[in-house]
């Protein structure tokens, strides 16, 4: 991939000062740690990717089952399994430099301090753009989740993790809230320099012969294209409410889905579950995003951002 | 690893609820025995994620063909494909069988239900290679038999013992109870058994291979979201190396399917 493509200079985009090639991003979790999609994809052509959650210590994830289909999408309880933030920075991070896209390190950890020790081995790692901050998991016990339901909580973490990163903090939003801009707010006001949304929304799903959840875990995170019109309400929600940068997710699968959340308010956007099932769907979404800018004689991506009109 | 559109040359019903789906590519596809293919019928929205398909037979370095049983809304969609429709496939697809043509004096390849898809080649290359081979297929029923292979097995002219669980053919009862018998009365020992089936029948032929002292080698399933390492969905428990216990699973997809039968944790069902 020593080739470099060219880029759509309509498409670029900034957040907290990181200029990216294009508004279309990976997803943490649906990704890898970039090097999966390699032989699939020219990772060059990318804005860039959000890597799997990595925690200070590995962690060896829920028992199985750990995922099962549901209609347009499907639920997980995988419990971050992930080598570690120091095996990312000595194993995964030099065969990464090489690529011209941007590095967004997911940070996971089970308390305040455990996210502290994560970001502080990760500002070792050289060519990582920046942190989204993982405050949203809702499959392990500690931490995740537990943290981004409490405004006070979120806060709190998000004051001292940028105080202890020397990288631009994106913060990952839980939509299992009763008013996200509240959640919003309070971190926003902490310091952060983005926000990125929605993660998954917690379900479940019941074998009905063995009368039990088809997850070991019980609950799961539900995700792909059933959960797109709540991921772009909620995106419109928070554009409205605090004066950052956001990332939006949830369910994109094309163009068009990602447009509705640029409208919406996003300044960029992230691809997930779609990764699965067509491993092609961001560079495909990219073509698309350069078809819609010229079709619609749009100079600038970014001038579509948060451009939605009430009826 | 590709990606790209096949065509369906024939999808044909073997017996009922099992088929034959035979796919064209416009490119060369190398397939060692024993590994898979993420696939989906072209541009359809439901269900949303690609079936796992071991590959069945390669009939041409352009022609392969897949051996699957209708089960849920995935396969239920690929049985509605027509000549001339369009797959979506990811291939091939994790490790291979682990043949040693040397050391397989006498292989042992074990069967239950559509596991069989995961060994015709296994079976084809220990016969090319001159291995003592002996296949033990166990189905549900005649008509299970037949829609898992059994006609391409008997092509291959291999010694085969079958069992079914109605005694519409072969033995009444589970396809580990001649192999018991064949370790135990057998005439020389056996070097290898490869066995891919339901989870309980792998564990069960797991533990009879360790009580013999044979090598044994599984073939996994479990539902998967990618086919390709990034989800973490598809793993099965390991016996971990580490104190932490971080190495408890392994994913199916990319560190499998395919796994020594000694590493595996088999009171972690894998396969719900």
């Amino acid at each position: 991939m020593s080739k470099t493509p060219e880029h759509d200079p309509r498409l670029s985009v900034e957040i907290a000062g990181i200029r990216f090639n294009n508004p279309v991003i990976g997803a943490s979790g649906t990704f890898g740690y970039g090097l999966e999609f390699a032989e699939l994809i020219d990772l060059n052509r990318i804005g860039g990717f959000v890597t799997k959650g990595l925690s200070a210590k590995p962690l060896p994830g829920n028992p199985p089952a750990r995922i099962v289909e549901t209609h347009g999408g499907m639920l997980n309880a995988i419990g971050l399994q992930n080598i570690g933030a120091r095996a990312f920075i000595e194993e995964k991070l030099p065969q990464l430099r090489g690529y011209d896209t941007r590095i967004i390190a997911n940070v996971f950890g089970y308390s305040d301090d455990d996210y502290i020790e994560a970001i502080t081995i990760l500002n070792d790692g050289d060519g990582i753009s920046a942190y989204e901050l993982n405050i949203s998991c809702p499959n392990v016990k500690e931490g995740g989740i537990v943290i981004g339901n409490s405004p006070d909580a979120a806060a709190r973490l998000t004051e001292r993790a940028k105080r202890a990163s020397v990288r631009p903090l994106i913060v990952k939003l839980s939509p299992n809230v009763t008013d996200v801009t509240v959640l919003a707010r309070a971190i926003a006001q902490a310091g952060a320099d983005s926000l990125s949304l929605i993660n998954t929304i917690v379900g479940m799903s019941v074998d009905v012969i063995k009368r039990r959840p088809r997850l070991n875990y019980g609950t799961g995170g539900l995700s792909g294209p059933a959960i797109r019109p709540i991921a772009v309400r909620m995106v419109y929600e928070v554009a409205g409410a605090v004066d950052l940068p956001i990332i939006g997710i949830g369910g994109i699968a094309c163009a068009s889905d990602a447009l509705e959340f640029i409208i919406a308010g996003a300044t960029a956007i992230q691809i997930g579950t779609a990764n699965y099932y067509d491993p092609q769907v961001t560079i495909k979404t990219i073509e698309g995003l350069s078809r819609h800018c010229a079709s619609q004689r749009i100079a600038k991506i970014n001038d579509l951002t948060h451009s939605i009109s009430r009826n | 690893m590709i990606e790209t559109v096949a065509i369906v040359e024939s999808n044909r019903e073997l017996s009922p609820g099992y088929r034959i789906l035979i796919l064209d590519f416009h490119v060369d596809v190398l397939v060692r025995p024993g590994q898979f293919a993420m696939l989906k019928a072209h541009s359809s929205l439901e269900p949303l994620l690609r079936r796992a398909l071991a590959v069945y037979k390669v009939y041409g370095p352009r022609r392969l063909g897949f051996l699957y049983q209708v089960l849920g809304r995935g396969t239920e969609t690929l049985a509605q494909l027509a000549p001339g429709g369009e797959v979506e496939i990811l291939l091939p697809l994790g490790n291979s069988w682990p043949i040693d043509a040397s050391a397989d004096k006498r292989a042992l390849v074990v069967a239950g239900g559509i596991g069989s898809a995961s060994v015709l080649m296994l079976c084809e290359d220990l016969r090319a290679a001159r291995s003592n081979a002996h296949l033990f297929l166990g189905a549900a029923s005649e008509g299970a038999i037949i829609g898992c292979g059994v006609n391409d097995f008997r092509a291959l002219e291999i010694p085969m013992s079958i069992t079914t669980d109605d005694g519409s053919l072969g033995e009444r009862g589970f396809v580990t109870a001649p192999l018991e018998r064949y370790l135990r009365d057998g005439v020389g020992s056996a070097s290898s058994i490869y066995a891919c089936g339901p989870w309980v029948m792998m564990k069960r032929v797991a533990e009879i291979a360790a009580r013999f002292e044979v090598r044994c080698i599984v073939s996994l399933e479990a539902p998967m979201g990618c086919g390709f390492g990034v989800c973490v969905g598809c793993v099965v428990g390991v016996k971990s190396a580490g104190q932490s216990g971080y190495d408890s699973y392994r994913r199916v997809c990319t560190d499998g399917p395919i796994f020594d039968a000694d590493t595996i944790s088999w009171e972690v069902n894998a396969m719900h």
